[in-house]
Formats: C-alpha cells, structure tokens, sequence
C-alpha cells in the first residue's frame, strides 16, 4: 500500500528501513514519534489534577 | 581462499561477534532496571509502592524514543563542550542512514542500544531519591533530562575518546563514577531541595523519623538483581577487538584506546561487590545497606576498575562502603531526605571513584602520546565538572516544576497513597497500607 522500499536489489544494500533515510517521511515519522511522547504527558498532567482537585 | 578473502572472512566474523556481545550486554543491562524497580518499590510503603514501579517503567519507556531523538546526536556532536559538532553528530541525527536498519552498519544499533540502558540507570538513580512524593509527569520530565541530555552530555565530554574532558586532562573514568553516578547523585540532590521531605521525616526540633518501607526483602533482592546487571553495564564498557572500529584486532580496550581485558573486569567487579558489601555491613550492621554497598563498592573503584590490581579494588571499595552511611546521615541531617541514600551511594561514591583512580592510576600513557597521562588534578576537576553538570540541570528543572506547581503531590494524596493516581492498589487483600 505505502510502496516504502528504499531499496531495488539486495545487492550493495545499506540503509533498508522503510521510506529510506532522509526522506520526506522518516521525518514525519519522527515528528509523529514526538507529538505521541508528548501528548501522554499532557493527560497524565490532566489526571494528576483531578485527583489533586479530588482529593482536596 | 585468498589470504584477503579470509581476512574478509575474519572481520565480518568479528564483527558479528561484536554485535552479539553488546546486543547481550544491553539484555543484561535491563536487570539493573529491574533491579532498581524492586529497590524502590520495597523501599516505599505499601501505598506507594505501585506508584514506585510504575515511574521507573516510565522512565524506561521515555528514555528509549528519547535518546533515540537526540540523546545519540548529543554523545556524537557536543565532544567539545556546548558548541555542537555537526558533521560529527550527523550519524545520530534520527532520520539518517545509521539510525535504523543498515546492512552496512552493524554496530550504531548495538551502541545506541546500550548507551540507552546507561540512560535509564541515571534516572533509576534518581527515582529512588524522590520516591512517595513526586508527581509522575515532572518525574518523566526530569528523567528525560537527566538521562537522555544531561548524562551523555556528559559522557560526549567524558566517556569519548575525542571528549574535551579527556583531550584537556587525561580524565579517566571507565565504569562511569562520574558521567553516570556524580551526574545522576548530583542531579538527584539539586531535585531533592526544591522536591521536599515525606510528610513525617522531619520533626519540628529538626531530627527526622525512620521510615520503613514495606519489603525489605524486595529490596535485598532488587539490588542483587543490580549487581548481575553490573555485569552488562561494565562489560558495555569495553571496546570488542578485531573489527574496523576496533581499537585493536587482538585486545579489548577501554572506551578511551587504552588495552584492558574482560577478565580485569571480572577481577575488579567482583572484588568491588565483596568491598563494598563488608564495609557498608561493618560500618552499619543494617541489611539495607550491605545490599546499597555492593554498589557504593562498584561505583567507587569503576572509574579506574581497568587497572586496579583486585586488592586495591577490595580495599577502595570497603572504604566506599563504610563512609557512604556517614554521608547519607550527614545530608539528613541538613533536611534532605533521600530514602535510598542515591546522593551519597551514587554522587559521594563517584567523587570517590575519580578521586582514587587519580591517586592509584597517576603516570598511565594513554592511547595517543598527545593526551595528557592520568592526573589527580585532571581527575579533581573533572570531578566538580561532573558535579555542577549534574547539579545544576537538576536544580534548575526542579526550581521550574516547582513554580508551575507540578513537581509535588499534595499532602493530602501522599497520605492516600501516590497509588490512588494509578486507581490501582499493589496488594488488594490483607495487607494494610501503614
């Protein structure tokens, strides 16, 4: 579905992770990896304070 | 076969044989995870317990994305202090060919891998000091600090050959005294002044309370599982022969070049263990603290534990073990309470660690005649680098947190239990929270 080869033959092959290095993707990638630690801490943050507030 | 296709032949072998030893060393590096988890978590009461575990997963589970986004980048770029190397750190940019698989590159994964698990032992060490009181999301956020910036910050100036700590000084750390223990005991103590004490450590007078976590046994055993985790930890710290990133086709050598063995290690791990256990059961006679000075042994003969001879390395490590109870008590006694004692074990032990290894260790070449041999002064001063490289960070973060108002619990939730925000319960029959 993705097409994500980086690579055409096996022969003289090096990086082979999908989307290949650099590209457009890896970097969306990335990004994507970042939003999705950081969004967790943001509702743990939430639940923190509503037991705090329940707790009061 | 052609003698180029069997030298061909010889270091693919070794490479190989590279990638299984630090692939193995990194498994066995995730029992000092584990290990720490069990401390801490017998070390808080019941209440809490769930709440201990908990943390040190997380800090597991946010030190591996995070160090791959830029704690690599970091080791490889900043070797010259604060101004980044950019083409130096261009293999630890995320997105680049080294950084994932690469039938080219047999040896970024492996490094990274264990570098990681260096990562995740800074912020155990730190988990232990700020256990039953601590928010979960400014510890996650100090952990990621601590382990994927501050330490290999600290290992790019210190624990790499081409570091400016080591191409100024000589400084010479194998095991890490500094660039993992001062950083993460320092840091851990700059936390701890803005964290705060539990509630009922200190009276009004000043003098403090014991209190007892709710398994000791836990906690003996968590630290054994530390002490084989040790294995993986210093064994990462060697340089595997015989490949082209090898300092040598026939020896192991340190991180640094210089020729040791895997027996030296052997020798010197052991011996620390047994150190530091005695010492710390002669000074204290407190089970405890026979188990936390088989690492106060470790930690204070592992900057220099690739040439000790094994009764130096016995001798230094009882001396670790016996005045680390003294330290922790003293900084108790300041109003800081750090239930693990992780400031003195970790930061005194690898001030001593350093401090040693430039007594014992003065006149060893290094592996290029360009570097300055083995000092006391250079090892001294790469001691209060470390220090105020730990400290600071820690304090700093911890003074923000602070301000916005997330770095403690309420009072009303430490006397719940810091379990009631995870809406679990560790032992749901019989055993009462105290």
């Amino acid at each position: 579905m993705f097409d994500s080869s980086p690579i055409e033959s096996w022969e003289g092959a090096s990086a082979i992770f999908s989307f290949g290095a650099g590209s457009g993707m890896t970097i969306f990638l990335f990004w994507l990896t970042v939003v999705l630690c950081i969004v967790p801490l943001y509702y743990t943050l939430k639940t923190e304070n509503r037991h705090e507030d329940n707790h009061k | 076969m052609s003698p180029e296709e069997l030298e061909a032949a010889i270091i693919a072998a070794n490479t190989i044989n590279l990638e299984v030893y630090y692939y193995w060393c990194t498994g066995f590096m995730i029992l000092i995870h584990a290990g720490f988890m069990m401390y801490e978590m017998g070390a808080s009461r019941v209440k809490h317990t769930l709440a201990a575990g908990t943390k040190n997963i997380l800090a597991f589970a946010y030190m591996i994305p995070t160090f791959w986004m830029f704690g690599w980048w970091i080791y490889l770029a900043m070797t010259n202090g604060f101004i980044p190397d950019f083409e130096a750190g261009a293999g630890g940019v995320p997105w680049g060919e080294s950084m994932g698989p690469n039938l080219m590159d047999n040896a970024t994964g492996v490094f990274w891998g264990a570098f990681t698990l260096f990562a995740c032992t800074t912020a155990s060490i730190m988990s232990g000091a700020v256990i039953e009181r601590i928010r979960m999301t400014a510890f996650i956020i100090l952990a990621v600090l601590l382990g994927s910036v501050v330490w290999i910050l600290a290992a790019s100036w210190g624990w790499h050959y081409q570091g400016w700590l080591v191409t100024s000084w000589g400084y010479h750390d194998f095991g890490a005294s500094g660039v993992v223990h001062i950083i993460s005991g320092f840091f851990a103590l700059g936390v701890l002044i803005h964290l705060g004490p539990r509630i009922g450590k200190f009276n009004a007078d000043g003098s403090s309370n014991v209190i007892v976590g709710h398994s000791l046994p836990m906690t003996m055993v968590g630290l054994m599982f530390i002490v084989a985790g040790f294995f993986g930890f210093l064994a990462g710290c060697l340089i595997f022969p015989g490949t082209p990133i090898s300092w040598s086709a026939t020896q192991w050598a340190n991180i640094y070049g210089m020729p040791t063995t895997l027996s030296t290690i052997t020798f010197n791990t052991l011996m620390a263990v047994a150190g530091g256990m005695i010492g710390a059961y002669t000074k204290t006679r407190d089970p405890f603290w026979m188990m936390s000075g088989a690492l106060c042994g470790v930690i204070s003969v592992a900057a220099g534990m690739d040439l000790y001879y094994p009764g130096l390395t016995f001798i230094i490590a009882f001396a670790g073990g016996v005045t680390a109870p003294i330290i922790a008590r003293f900084i108790e006694s300041k109003g800081i309470d750090d239930p693990v004692g992780a400031v003195s074990v970790h930061g005194y032990c690898g001030i001593l660690g350093l401090l040693f290894a430039g007594m014992f260790l003065g006149g060893y070449p290094q592996f290029s005649p360009d570097i300055p041999t083995i000092t006391f002064m250079g090892q001294f001063k790469g001691a209060i680098v470390m220090v105020l490289l730990g400290f600071i960070p820690g304090f700093a973060l911890a003074w923000a947190l602070k301000k916005m108002g997330i770095l403690r619990a309420s009072d009303a939730i430490q006397a719940a239990g810091m379990d009631v925000e995870l809406e679990a319960v560790a032992y749901p029959e019989d055993i009462k929270s105290i």
